[in-house]
Order: structure tokens, then sequence, then C-alpha cells
């Protein structure tokens, strides 16, 4: 399909916290409380729009297990976006969350975006992690935050499309080199063909986008 | 064009008085004038009746004249009002009344020349007034024909229905607007005062411009230009008789709002259609109107019809390129990503080694790389070996099923090939259907197919790396060969699909040959493409397999 832009995201967190049922809810608008465990990263893409531009989101689930995290660590590389997700029924989830930041952080490029996501709001009775403390790591480590259920699907377009959103800024900024592929933003098809409008419009807001691009 | 308001009124009138004028002419050069006056007066109510006609009559002629029939009386009415009512505070009712003034001065010489007969008496004074309606009426209708005789009407028309088109819906509102104003809010005027008002504002205007009376054709071409943008000044008069007789004294400040915009926008019109081509020669020559080459209406529909088909043809054949662009359809099938995913699995991996190497004493080093040119030569695929028969009794399917669990059972990993095996399924489905297919549609089938399998393969590729590498005990000859193997068998399922459908292809008795013959060669160009991508697919799971080993 045509689009202006490709995000690359990624999706990192605790297993079990719902990475896989938040993508499956995102792109095929529905819920499987059954999930097989995620082998290395699984794939989905979804077609967005922002700024009446086409964007297609291609999201990598990776595997939560900690055994996967050495081959998980090399697939950061290269995104836009990341939505950090914990499961805010488990503790433990949120309190690992230094552990993911820091490795998404090392691994990826600086201007990467990530959310914050507490996912499972819909089990409010079994709650052990504050709405506000979510808010408050969130606020300290200059990440965006929300709570979401992968369930009743609350929040969850919003997570990935206000992602994306913060993503087009930076690109408008000028802060991401559209032309970089390293910054998880390709350009789509049509526009690398004619130079693009998109990249014209990245260009103009900042200088070193550059023109001709490819 | 004025910009002033004063000036805009002039203009108005101005129109109102060319159109005027080439009645005249033309009334003399037909040399039965004086006939006509005395007609007029002697029979005023026919001519009306006439006139009436006539206005019908050029009425179809151009949407445009509908709306500005709307406008014109009120356009009047605002002389009117600015007239009776000095009271007015606006001030360029002022310099109105002023011109008027002027006008009665040349009263007299107009009227002998228009009228032969003139009395002072009141009722003939009505009569006239009826006159005057009929004659701006007929003016009307003259300067329509007249236009269209000099076979420039159509261009105007054109051009000015399309214009007012755009503006009808301002102009009917806003003299909606007003005439309701008028009906109920004003008194209706001395029909005297009526008549001697038009006859003063035509008398003006004549006067201005005496020049103008040169029967210069060029110049009258010019004027019918003015005349379609003043339009809006004369064919009051027909409608002007119903309306006035509501109009009281009240309401001026709205109707001179409504006739500020209403001039303005009949302006503007003009202005947008003369822009930078006074006479709107250009623009006539644009659009293909200068007389003597008229265009042909249904031709230009006809040329424009043939020219979106055109466009739509080649929209589509775009279209359907991309659909069956192999690349695009590779992509679609989360091929492309699952690829890029190995690729970066596989330069993480190679980086390790490196780093092993170089961590490593000399002597290990040397067994190292001993051990990863061993690995790379279990890959090498084998020439080609006979086809092992499959059992009769087993479904093509289930037998490529089998050889790959076969080809993969020392590789100590549960592999899905279930997704490749499904879509094996379908395509014989596909293919054993009696349903007539034409060749175009088996060919994207197969195009698809290729992608798809394609992009399944790479996608088992990478789960198969993605698995090694967690993997907890390696054993790197038995990893190697079971994926030398299945790299056999995929890249073998790939030239069986291709094979299927050009076979299918040949099968069609109908159709193009040529068409065929070119679709059977891109089916084998893309099915080279595939066992590419599989190669190297297999190329980038390579360090994976040699780490286990070092």
């Amino acid at each position: 399909m045509a689009y202006a832009y490709l995000f690359k995201y990624i999706i990192i967190g605790d297993t079990g916290v719902g990475k896989s049922c938040l993508l499956l809810q995102f792109t095929d608008k529905r819920f499987q409380p059954v999930h097989d465990l995620t082998i290395g990263v699984e794939f989905g893409a979804r077609m967005i729009t922002i700024d009446g531009k086409q964007i297609k989101l291609q999201i990598w689930d990776t595997a939560g297990q900690e055994a996967f995290r050495s081959i998980t660590r090399s697939y950061y590389r290269g995104a836009a976006g990341a939505l950090l997700v914990y499961d805010i029924t488990r503790r433990d989830t949120f309190n690992h969350l230094t552990t993911w930041l820091e490795d998404a952080r090392q691994h990826s490029n600086s201007n990467m975006v990530i959310m914050l996501i507490g996912n499972k709001s819909d089990l409010e009775s079994r709650r052990e992690v504050k709405k506000e403390e979510g808010e408050a790591f969130a606020r300290e480590h200059g990440l965006v935050f929300m709570e979401t259920s992968a369930k009743t699907a609350a929040n969850v377009e919003e997570a990935f499309i206000n992602t994306a959103k913060e993503i087009y800024e930076k690109i408008q900024e000028g802060v991401f080199d559209i032309n970089n592929e390293a910054n998880g933003i390709k350009i789509g098809p049509q526009h690398s063909a004619a130079g693009g409008a998109g990249g014209a419009g990245g260009a103009g807001a900042g200088g070193a986008a550059g023109g001709g691009c490819c | 064009m004025p910009s002033s308001d004063s000036e805009d009124f002039e203009s108005a009138d101005e129109g109102q008085e060319e159109n005027d004028k080439k009645v005249r002419k033309k009334r003399t050069s037909s040399s039965n004038y004086g006939d006509n006056a005395l007609e007029t007066i002697s029979e005023p109510k026919e001519t009306i009746k006439s006139s009436a006609r006539h206005q019908t009559d050029s009425k179809p002629k151009s949407d445009g004249w509908d709306d500005f029939d709307i406008d014109c009386p009120i356009e009047n009415e605002k002389v009117v009002e600015n007239k009776e009512m000095k009271k007015c505070n606006v001030s360029k009712s002022k310099e109105d009344i002023k011109s008027q003034d002027t006008g009665w001065d040349d009263f007299d010489d107009w009227g002998n020349e228009e009228t032969l007969i003139k009395t002072t008496e009141q009722k003939q004074q009505e009569v006239k007034s009826d006159k005057d309606i009929k004659e701006l009426t007929d003016k009307l209708a003259a300067s329509t024909v007249q236009s269209s005789s000099w076979g420039w009407g159509w261009g105007v028309d054109s051009l000015l229905s399309s214009a007012t088109a755009g503006i009808t819906s301002i102009t009917s509102q806003v003299s909606q607007g007003i005439s309701n104003v008028l009906e109920t809010g004003i008194g209706a005027p001395d029909p005297e005062e009526l008549a001697r008002k038009n006859l003063k504002a035509t008398a003006e205007v004549t006067e201005k411009h005496p020049d103008r009376n040169v029967n210069d054709d060029k110049e009258v071409v010019k004027e019918a230009a003015q005349t379609s943008s003043d339009d809006v000044s004369f064919p009051f008069g027909s409608l002007l008789s119903g309306v006035t007789k509501f109009v009281e004294t009240t309401g001026t400040k709205v109707i001179a709002g409504g006739l500020d915009t209403l001039e303005t926008i009949g302006k503007k019109t003009m202005e947008v259609l003369q822009d930078g081509d006074p006479g709107l020669a250009k623009k006539r020559a644009m659009l293909g109107l200068d007389p003597g080459e008229k265009p042909v209406l249904s031709q230009i529909l006809r040329e424009a019809k043939a020219k979106a088909d055109e466009e739509d043809k080649i929209r589509e054949e775009k279209r359907e390129a991309k659909e069956v662009h192999y690349e695009n359809l590779f992509d679609d099938f989360e091929g492309l990503v699952h690829l890029e995913a190995l690729e970066m699995l596989s330069k993480q991996v190679s980086m390790r080694i490196e780093e092993r190497l170089r961590a490593a004493d000399p002597e290990k080093k040397q067994d190292i790389k001993e051990t990863m040119q061993q690995v790379i030569e279990l890959c090498e695929i084998p020439e080609d070996e006979d086809d092992e028969e499959t059992s009769e009794d087993q479904s093509k399917p289930d037998a490529f099923h089998e050889k790959l669990q076969i080809a993969t059972q020392d590789l100590g990993l549960k592999l899905q090939f279930q997704s490749l095996v499904k879509q094996y399924t379908d395509i014989l489905d596909f293919l054993s259907s009696n349903d007539s297919m034409n060749e175009k549609v088996i060919y994207k089938r197969a195009v698809s197919s290729l992608a798809q399998a394609t992009a399944l393969s790479v996608e088992i590729y990478h789960k198969t790396a993605e698995m090694l590498l967690v993997k907890t005990r390696r054993s790197t000859a038995d990893e190697a060969d079971a994926l030398t193997q299945m790299t056999v068998v995929l890249t073998k399922h790939i030239s069986e699909l291709a094979t299927l459908f050009t076979v299918k292809l040949n099968s069609i008795a109908s159709g193009n040959k040529d068409q065929i013959n070119n679709y059977i060669t891109n089916i084998f160009l893309e099915s080279g493409n595939s066992s590419t991508y599989i190669q190297n697919a297999f190329q980038l799971t390579l360090p994976i397999l040699q780490i286990g080993a070092v």
C-alpha cells in the first residue's frame, strides 16, 4: 500500500504484560485471552493518517522472555518509536522498567520516542501499581505515559497514534533525519521516486534533512 | 473600472445607456424608428406585452440573464430612492442626484432626438413611462440578439453564466431579501417621476459618450463586453412596473447596502473575466470562441471524455502493475521485514564472532576459522540429485510437508510449516478448479503465490535463526545439514509452483499467445527471484550456525 512515511515501532517489556495483545488489538481490533509465547519478534502493520498523510506503522512485537533478551536487543536499532509496557497488576513488571529503559536507550537511536504503557487497566481490582507511580516514572525519564487495556481497547489506539504524532512532530522539527533509515523512518515509495512532498516538508523544517533522497 | 461608489452608479447607468444606443442605432438603420415611436405611444399596452415576449425570448440564451433580471430592478430602485428621498444620508446619493440634475439639461436634446412627439401632458408622461419600460426591455432583447449576431455573445454568455453561476446563490439571496423589503416597506413612486428619472439617466450617459455612436465593429464588441458586465442595469424595466407598486419610503440603507454588494459582485465578476485582458480577447481565443470558429460543444465534450478515458486507463494500468509487483507483494506478506530482522540478527552475530576471534589466541583463532569454513562447506547446496518419487497415496501438500519435516528433523527445533503447506493446498485448489480463468487472473495469482511462498520461507529462516540462538545445546553439523536440505526443498517448491502456473497458462486455448508467453517468462523470472531471496536468507543464517560451533 502507498504511504508517505513508514515508522518502525518496537514493543518491549516483561513477558506476559500484554505486548502481543496490544498489537493484536491495534492491528486487528480483537482480543485473544490466551496467546502463544512470542518467539524472537513478530510483526504487525497498520496504516494511520496524521496531518492528512498516510503513515504505515510497522510494529516489531518482541519476546519478553529473558532468554530472547539478547536477540530482541538487536532489533531495537532503527526504531522510531517504542512502547514500553508493564502490567499494572504485577509490580515486578513495573520494577523492571529501568532495565528495559536502559536497554532501549543503549541499543536504539537517542531520538526514539518512548511511550510508557501501564496495561490491563481493566483489572482495577488487582491493581498493584498506582497510576500516579506510572506518571511519576514517565515524568522522571521524559516519557509519554498512558494506561491501556488491550482487552477493552481503552487507550490502545491513542497509545500508538500519539506516539506516531510525536514522531511526526519531530520530523517536522527536523529532529529526525528522514533520509537516514537508522532512525526508523522510511519515505513511502511514491515519495522517494519524486523527491517527495514529505521529503520537502522535512527538509523545509530541518535543514539537515537535505533535498534528494536515495 | 471605477472604484468609488458614485462612479459605480455611473457605470451602471452607462451600461444601460450603451444598450440604449445600440437600440437606437439599430432602429436608425432599419429606418422605421419614427413609426416605432408612434406605435409605442398609440399602443403602449401591446408594446409592453411584446417587450415581455422579447425578454422571454432572450432568456434561454443564457442562464446568467435570469440572475441579472433579479438584480436589475433593485438597481433602478435605488436611483429612484435617492432622488425621491433627499433625506437619505448616504453621501453618494447626493452625487447621484447631482448627476441626475445635469441629466435634466440634456433631457430635452435627447428627447428631441429620441421621441418625435413629446408632450408635457401628464397622461402622456405616463404613457411614456410605459414606453420607457418597453424600450428598456426592447434594448435588452436587442442587445442579446445583437451580441449573438456578432458571434461572440456565446462567449460572453457562457463566461457570464459560469461566473454568475458562482454568484447566483449570493445574489439571489441578497436580492430576495431586498425585494422583500421593497415589497413590504417601500411605497410606489410616481410613475411620472420614474419616467423622468429613466430618461435623465440615459440622457446623461449619452452625452458623456457621444463618440460611441460611431458604428465601429470593435467598439461594438467592446461595448458588448461592458454591457454584459452592466447588464445588471437595464432589464429592470420589465420588473419595474410590477415591483414599484410596492415601493415605499423606508429601508434605504438596507437597499443601499444590498445594492452595493450586488454591484461589487457584478463588477468583480467582470474584473475577474477581464483580468489583464480588456475585451476578453485572449480568453475568448483560449476558449476558442472567436467569431468564425465557434466550437462545437459536443465535440469538446467528446474530446474531454476521450481524455478522461485515456487517463483512467493509464491509472488502471499503473494500479494493476503495482498489484502484480513482486517486491510489493513480498513486502505485503511480511517477507521483507522478516528478511530485515534476519539481517540484523545475522550482523549482530557476525560481530560477536569477530569479537571472539579478536579475543582468541592465535592458535585458537586458526581453529575457529577452520570451523567456520567447514560450516560454509557443509552448507553448500548439492548439485541436482535425482528427484525422489513421491508415494502415490499422498497428496502433494502432504508430501511437501513430510519432506520439510524430514529435512529439518535433525535441527532439534519445532518449526511451523503449516502456513506454507496450506498455501500450497490453496494454489492446487485454485489451479484445478474448472472455472474458466483468463490468463491475467492466473498470472496475478502466480506472482502473488510466489511472493507469498518466498515470504513464508524467509520467515522460517528468521524463526529458525532466532530459535537456534536460544538453543542450549548446539550441533552445528546437523543444523547445517538440515538447513541445507530445507533450502533444497524450498527452492524446489518454488520452481514447482512456477511450473504449475505456467502449465495452466499454456493450457489456455483462447487468449493472446504473445501475452501468455510474456506472462510465462515473467513467472520464471519471479521464481528465480524467489529462489534468490531464499538463498539469501539461508546465507544470512550461516553466522548463526557458525557461532554455535565456535
